[in-house]
């Protein structure tokens, strides 16, 4: 953990009590009156600018120190997807609501904003490592991961995304999170130690029932698994442990399915297989500008029959 | 009468040299004694060296021996001193070494630059820059009459004006129910934006740094390639964004 990330958030309450103190004297009231706001919930309550200029004076009025600044440096925005924020501050970045505080799973940057008395932090979700969050960010219609969400997640690596969607869908959803490479599984391990709701399974995704006896019904199978046969295997683990209706999130890379045809139709040929599989596409985006030759496929797996009006 | 002498003085005018008369002017300067002298001690000094030197030179016995004769040889039409054959400045080991170490200077600047970029674009994601590669963005429906009526806005849940805002178009419920926390002030904002703005120069910057020094290490490393003594074609000339490409003969290495 970076030293002083947390006391941080102290010292910055302590200005504000200065600055709350020095506006009684009358002289500067309106620098006082908003060190003061800091305890009310009116100044949006975020960490400590609360000394204002005072800062010659100690370190109280210093909110920020390195990278991703509390107080009002930042603007945290919902996301159309729950679960996820947009922050726009110096920082240009998708976010997802840290569950656990105070540490960062592979070094991502970390924001951390007040609200009245309690703290939030945010991690920063890099689009050009993961591909849900680069989806994300292209405006994909439904990811279907929100909170108290049941997803397995096939192609975790070292978790780094699965940490991401261990965010969105929180203490009440479970990520299943299935990995063959044992040395990523082992980062894989790390992360689900800090986080209840992941479930790491380190086995072939080729074949489910080595782990049915681990896994329950699950709302959306992610997969990242860059394999040519990645439709057959989603196919496989829909089959065994999809509910009807639930729904498939496929990242497909189009080089590893077929280097010598045009990725157009690699994703048509794949989006085909799909349907054979009683898996229904519903939509699919391209993940241009941070991934080169890559969709992802969004669907739904056993559609209930159309009402007749 | 001594009075009347220092009178005389006392009237008496300092030597002025005359300068030079209006309608001269466009002559130049007029050269004063200071000048003439600098000009006539040059002259005199060099006709002097010539004198002495065709005196020397009509004196030469054409028969005598210098070891200069043996120990200089003429170098792009200069007198140079030859070397003698183990004084060699740099060796072509050393001149490897050098190479190498040229190389891994510039290679660890080039990596120090890559993981900054990489912290960068961590918290820098592109979210609405103008020159953005565009993606597309595909929907499948069941039927044509459903694609004749088909609206995007009303497709996403969003509003009309937000479609275009890719990276985030939140549902009309997601527009009732949450609120955007944090700098909402627009003094706040423009200044975030202002800082943002400086945080992706710096980061155009520090890519272009890193290709330039990724170009210099390549040259570098072709340099270095050349010195073995295999044979090789040249396939493409330097260019300033690119080391020339050289074609080696292969040859077994046992």
């Amino acid at each position: 953990m970076r030293p002083g990330f947390s006391p941080r958030g102290d010292r910055g309450g302590r200005g504000g009590g200065r600055g709350g103190f020095r506006g009684g004297f009358g002289d500067r009231g309106g620098r006082g009156g908003r060190g003061g706001g800091f305890r009310s919930s009116e100044g949006g309550g975020f960490r400590g600018r609360g000394g204002g200029r005072g800062t010659p004076r100690g370190r109280g009025g210093r909110g920020g120190g390195r990278g991703f600044g509390g107080g009002k440096k930042v603007l945290i925005e919902p996301h159309r997807h729950e679960g996820v924020f947009i922050c726009r501050g110096k920082e240009d970045a998708l976010v997802t609501k840290n569950m656990v505080m105070g540490e960062s799973v592979y070094g991502e940057k970390r924001i951390s904003v007040e609200e009245g008395e309690t703290k939030i932090e945010y991690r920063a979700w890099n689009p050009f490592r993961s591909k849900l969050a680069a989806a994300i960010l292209g405006g994909i219609d439904k990811i279907h991961i929100k909170p108290g969400a049941k997803v397995m997640y096939l192609g975790a690596a070292s978790g780094t995304t699965v940490s991401h969607v261990s965010d969105i869908v929180g203490p009440e959803g479970l990520v299943y999170a299935v990995e063959f490479s044992h040395r990523s599984g082992r980062d894989l391990l790390n992360v689900a130690k800090k986080r209840t709701n992941i479930i790491p399974i380190i086995e072939d995704a080729r074949h489910p029932h080595k782990y049915r006896m681990l896994v329950g019904m699950v709302d959306v199978v992610f997969a990242d698994v860059a394999q040519p046969d990645q439709t057959r295997i989603v196919a496989l683990n829909a089959h065994n442990f999809l509910k009807n209706g639930g729904h498939f999130v496929i990242s497909i890379k189009a080089n590893c399915i077929d280097s010598t045809a045009a990725p157009e139709a690699v994703f048509a040929s794949e989006v085909k297989k799909m349907s054979a599989e009683n898996m229904k596409p519903q939509e699919q985006l391209t993940l241009e500008p941070y991934e080169r030759d890559h969709a992802v496929v969004v669907g739904i797996y056993r559609p209930p029959p159309k009402q007749k009006k | 009468m001594s009075s009347f002498r220092k009178a005389l003085k006392s009237r008496q005018k300092n030597h002025h040299e005359r300068s030079q008369p209006g309608f001269r002017n466009k002559l130049g300067l007029l050269e004063k004694k200071k000048d003439y002298k600098l000009r006539a001690d040059d002259y005199r000094k060099k006709q002097n060296t010539l004198a002495a030197l065709r005196k020397k030179a009509m004196e030469k016995n054409p028969d005598e021996f210098y070891y200069k004769m043996i120990s200089s040889k003429l170098e792009d039409g200069v007198h140079t001193r030859k070397k003698a054959n183990e004084e060699v400045e740099v060796t072509e080991e050393q001149k490897k070494v050098m190479r190498t170490q040229d190389m891994k200077y510039v290679e660890m600047k080039r990596v120090a630059e890559a993981k900054k970029i990489e912290r960068l674009k961590g918290e820098l994601h592109l979210l609405d820059a103008d020159s953005k590669q565009k993606n597309t963005h595909t929907f499948f429906v069941d039927s044509k009459k459903e694609v004749e009526v088909f609206d995007l806005a009303t497709h996403l849940n969003t509003a009309p004006e937000l479609v275009g805002r890719v990276y985030n178009r939140p549902t009309l419920e997601t527009l009732e129910t949450k609120s955007i926390q944090g700098a909402v002030e627009p003094q706040a904002v423009q200044k975030l934006a202002r800082q943002r703005a400086h945080q992706y120069k710096i980061l155009s910057q520090r890519i272009d740094r890193e290709k330039k020094m990724f170009v210099i290490s390549q040259k570098i490393q072709t340099r270095m390639d050349l010195q073995d003594k295999m044979k090789k074609v040249k396939v493409k000339k330097e260019t300033p964004n690119a080391a020339a490409i050289y074609k080696f003969e292969t040859k077994r290495k046992c």
